[in-house]
């Protein structure tokens, strides 16, 4: 699954670590979650995406896969 | 360091120390202890602080974030199943009389370092599949 988690965090100036901080996870899953290592679970996918006010959709795409 | 990983520290350090104190004290006494009801209770003393480091490791696995807790449960099963299916095997080997000779206790007192040692060894190989160097 594709998102763009990446892009948002570096428009915002925030590092992996200010986003886990954020997100109240790990940085290890930050970067999980960036390179496509790992699919967050729907709560926290919800999560992300109110924290950067977009629609889940607009961020994570599951019709490709990296 | 995470919140939830600083309380799991402050609930396991303490309980591990008392366990380790406990298991000490058996050391010492058991010898001095000629009384059975006595050599049970010094034996089985021990266990009264692991209910506080189990407390512990089951607060820490359901408080992690979702990534940790997959790693550390994809971990203690290949801990616990190589670790019992080791043992079982070495069962095996020691009735199969092909020369193995090993007092009980000294085969069972091994089984938690083995326990801990897969599961340390495991959680690398797991966490390696979840890291990118990017």
């Amino acid at each position: 699954m594709n998102n763009q988690v990446r892009e948002l965090r570096g428009e915002q100036g925030w590092s992996q670590a200010d986003l886990a901080e954020r997100l109240d996870v790990s940085r290890q899953t930050i970067n999980a979650i960036e390179t496509g290592k790992y699919d967050p679970s729907l709560p926290l996918a919800f999560k992300i995406a109110s924290l950067f006010g977009r629609p889940i959709e607009s961020i994570f795409d599951p019709g490709s896969s990296t | 360091m995470r919140a939830v990983h600083k309380r799991y520290l402050r609930e396991f350090i303490p309980a591990m120390s008392a366990y380790v104190l406990l298991v000490l004290l058996y050391g010492v006494l058991i010898r001095r202890t000629e009384a059975m009801p006595w050599r049970v209770v010094l034996a089985v003393l021990p266990l009264l602080p692991i209910v506080m480091v189990i407390r512990a490791i089951v607060r820490v696995i359901r408080d992690q974030d979702e990534l940790e807790r997959r790693i550390d449960l994809e971990a203690i099963a290949i801990a616990a199943m190589s670790t019992g299916f080791g043992y079982f095997s070495f069962g095996f080997l020691l009735n199969a009389d092909i020369g193995l000779k090993f007092a009980a206790a000294d085969v069972a007192i091994w089984v938690m370092p083995c326990l801990f040692g897969s599961f340390g060894v495991a959680k690398l190989l797991v966490a390696r599949r979840y890291r990118s160097h990017e």
